[in-house]
């Protein structure tokens, strides 16, 4: 009888399980049909010869890594992942630390902190196309930074027309816009360290400096991580501001794999070379991905 | 709740200012009228943004569809840069207007690419055809003389000058030679005045080589440059002086990010003393520059005196691939780029007719308008050539080399020719 029995419950815990499986189609068909055919397509495409002249005819064929080893001899494409990294690195350092420092602060429970931090959020809001109209206008020779820098005595910077310089300017636009982004994060986080452990700590003699290394930020390593790999993720894949602050240039020198990959299949029509620089972008996404779950995998068998 | 409502508000109002189309601010166009007669309904797709043209395009559509019941044409704007991005999709999934406008250069691709469908057979016994200027027309052909549209307006680039400065610098003549404009250019800057001699576009677009090419193609000591040979012995001249303007401060390197419309403005406003400009720009010129000076235009002196080179620019109407009713689609555009209307166009939108028995009467802008004529004789084609693109790429980075990294125009030129010398081998340029 309790053999039966047995036997009926782990039947009705096989159900069970089997219905969870159901539960998840609908997501997996759609990430399969959305997300896993356009990549799995241009994982094709990379590697054919699909161009201008072939693509109506449908004549291209298979020239395996011929695309990819065209990329990796040609000096602007070795300029454009230098840019890429650049662009990602210079933003991220600087959005985080600025946007944690501003974390902190506005932490605070200050008159007047909810609102300003509320108005902070703008940048992040406007659309980034806006954002690149903005910084075009910004950085024109006789353009408002110029005016401002003149103040101090600095002579105007040929911001936009020098190949050394868009790199710097763009960067301060992408910053203006991941700042707020980054202080909201980290003070969500800020939020969920408990006061008690502060409390505790100051009985125990511990300073303001102290608390911050030994408790703020260990505490938070979760939502750093998080922070640091979204903000990755969103800088690395960077298109829009480019494309309408500097199109990519003077002569590449704010092209990043993004804007790259779309000149080359929608301005050239080299559809396949376009599809392989996409693919150099997913893969470097991917170790970095890789890299995240790894840490957070870590740190769940740390605890 | 009342926050959440302000803020709701806020960004409704934001979003809104973002749909706004670019043309809200001209005055109001008049509108497109509606389909009453229930007719066949044709989509075309158009990038004409300046005010003169947007308004054309409804004017002559709303003709048509009063003229006949057959079908109704109903002209979308879509911006330029938008609207290639639909053709190269449209190539794989198919979604395509009926009718669509594209940039003449562009063509050659969008034919390679299966965009347009070859409607040779309908205009095969159309004797109207041999009316057009073989120039614009060879664009909308693909290798083997098929034909997947027509030509609709033509324009090429001219000198602009502003009279006042040039007579200020002691100057009693336009310059007519490489030689005399660069010293023109060298008396009329003004550092003090904020005045450059000199303003163009070499943005890294079409728009760029479109007015770079001139001072490449030019003619120096009697030999006339050709696209296929950049390291030719004068190749290098012309690309030469204009690395010299950047260089000594009287042209600005801002040039690199200007559009046409942009060095057209900063000839308007006063701030460059010669500008290269399109024939569109003779339709709001005069009020652009408002009395503020007085303008000419000229044609451009790119080389030996007596001698001049330009591009040609303008807009081709393309029956598209899977076009609902080809037959109608074709006798619109028969009808659109019939002399009478090709004549009513070019006055109204301030373009040039692309067939020679078209005569349009300006009344405004005479001379101008003949200059941009007589220049058409000078002006170059781009192509037609399927990888036009890849071509163009090349010309606007030498340029932007020499402007920005102070390479020497020699060596920039001879770096693109090694790209493009290939691509030329391969599939050659018509002959022109």
């Amino acid at each position: 009888m309790a053999a039966i029995a047995k036997q009926k419950t782990r039947g009705k815990k096989n159900r069970r399980e089997n219905e969870g499986y159901a539960f998840i189609l609908p997501g997996i068909i759609y990430m399969i049909l959305v997300v896993g055919y356009p990549i799995v397509y241009n994982f094709i495409l990379s590697f054919k010869d699909t161009n201008v002249q072939n693509l109506a005819k449908g004549t291209s064929v298979f020239i395996g890594l011929q695309n990819y080893k065209e990329l990796f001899s040609n000096p602007t494409f070795l300029l454009i992942l230098k840019n890429t990294f650049i662009f990602t690195f210079g933003s991220l350092v600087f959005q985080f630390t600025i946007g944690y420092l501003l974390a902190l602060f506005f932490y605070k429970r200050f008159t007047l902190a909810g609102p300003i931090r509320g108005l902070m959020l703008i940048p992040y809001m406007m659309p980034m196309a806006v954002t690149g109209l903005l910084g075009q206008n910004l950085f024109l020779q006789d353009g408002l930074i110029n005016e401002i820098l003149s103040w101090f005595g600095v002579g105007a910077l040929p911001w936009l027309t020098s190949t050394a310089t868009a790199m710097v300017a763009v960067v301060i636009m992408n910053c203006w816009v991941g700042i707020p982004f980054n202080m909201l994060l980290l003070i969500s986080g800020l939020s969920n360290v408990p006061d008690d452990v502060y409390e505790a700590s100051a009985i125990d003699g511990a300073s303001k400096i102290q608390q911050f290394f030994r408790i703020t930020f260990p505490l938070m390593k979760d939502a750093i991580l998080a922070v640091l790999m979204l903000g990755f993720i969103y800088t690395f894949r960077a298109f829009d501001l480019m494309f309408i602050m500097t199109a990519g240039g003077p002569l590449n020198s704010t092209d990043v794999l993004g804007t790259y990959s779309y000149m080359l299949s929608f301005t050239q029509y080299q559809f396949s070379k376009g599809s392989a620089v996409a693919i150099v972008l997913f893969l470097c996404l991917m170790v970095i991905g890789i890299l995240y779950l790894i840490l957070i995998v870590k740190g769940e068998k740390d605890e | 709740m009342k926050r959440k409502m302000v803020s709701v508000l806020l960004s409704m109002a934001m979003a809104a200012t973002l749909a706004m189309p670019v043309l809200a601010d001209d005055a109001a166009l008049t509108e497109l009228a509606p389909n009453d007669k229930g007719a066949e309904e044709l989509t075309l797709w158009h990038y004409f943004d300046a005010s003169a043209d947007a308004q054309a395009i409804i004017d002559f559509c709303n003709e048509y569809n009063q003229l006949q019941d057959a079908v109704y044409i109903n002209p979308t704007y879509v911006s330029r840069q938008e609207l290639m991005n639909q053709y190269t999709i449209g190539a794989v999934s198919g979604e395509l207007p009926d009718i669509g406008m594209v940039d003449s250069p562009d063509m050659a691709s969008y034919i390679s690419l299966g965009v347009f469908e070859d409607v040779s057979d309908k205009f095969a016994d159309w004797d109207e055809i041999e009316n057009f200027y073989p120039g614009p027309l060879s664009s909308c052909k693909d290798a083997d003389g098929k034909i997947y549209g027509l030509p609709q307006n033509s324009n090429c680039l001219c000198l602009a000058v502003n009279m006042d400065v040039l007579k200020e610098a002691g100057i009693e003549e336009i310059p007519a030679d490489l030689d005399a404009f660069k010293e023109a250019v060298e008396k009329t800057t003004d550092a003090e005045q904020s005045r450059y001699g000199f303003a163009m576009s070499a943005v890294s677009t079409e728009e760029g080589t479109f007015q770079l090419l001139p001072w490449i193609v030019a003619t120096h000591n009697g030999t006339k440059t050709s696209l296929s040979d950049l390291t030719a012995a004068d190749a290098a001249t012309g690309l030469d002086v204009l690395g010299g303007f950047v260089a000594n401060g009287q042209m600005s390197p801002e040039c690199v990010n200007w559009t046409q419309a942009d060095d057209y403005n900063q000839f308007c406003a006063g701030k460059a003393a010669l500008a290269e400009i399109g024939t569109w720009h003779l339709a709001t010129i005069a009020d652009d520059v408002n009395g503020a000076f007085e303008y000419k235009v000229a044609l451009l002196p790119t080389g030996d005196a007596g001698t001049s080179s330009s591009t040609i620019g303008g807009e081709n109407f393309g029956i598209c691939t899977g076009c609902k009713n080809v037959d109608e689609a074709t006798n619109f555009l028969k009808w659109f780029m019939s002399a009478e209307q090709e004549a009513k166009w070019a006055v109204q939108a301030g373009k040039l007719p692309i067939r020679s028995d078209a005569e349009p009467v300006y009344d405004y802008e005479e001379e101008g308008f003949q200059m941009f004529l007589d220049e058409m004789n000078y002006a170059l084609a781009r192509g037609p050539h399927a990888e036009w693109p890849s071509i163009s790429e090349q010309i606007y980075t030498a340029a932007q080399k020499v402007f920005l990294n102070g390479e020497s125009a020699a060596d920039a030129l001879a770096a693109a020719n090694e790209v493009i010398a290939p691509i030329l081998e391969a599939n050659p340029l018509p002959e022109q």
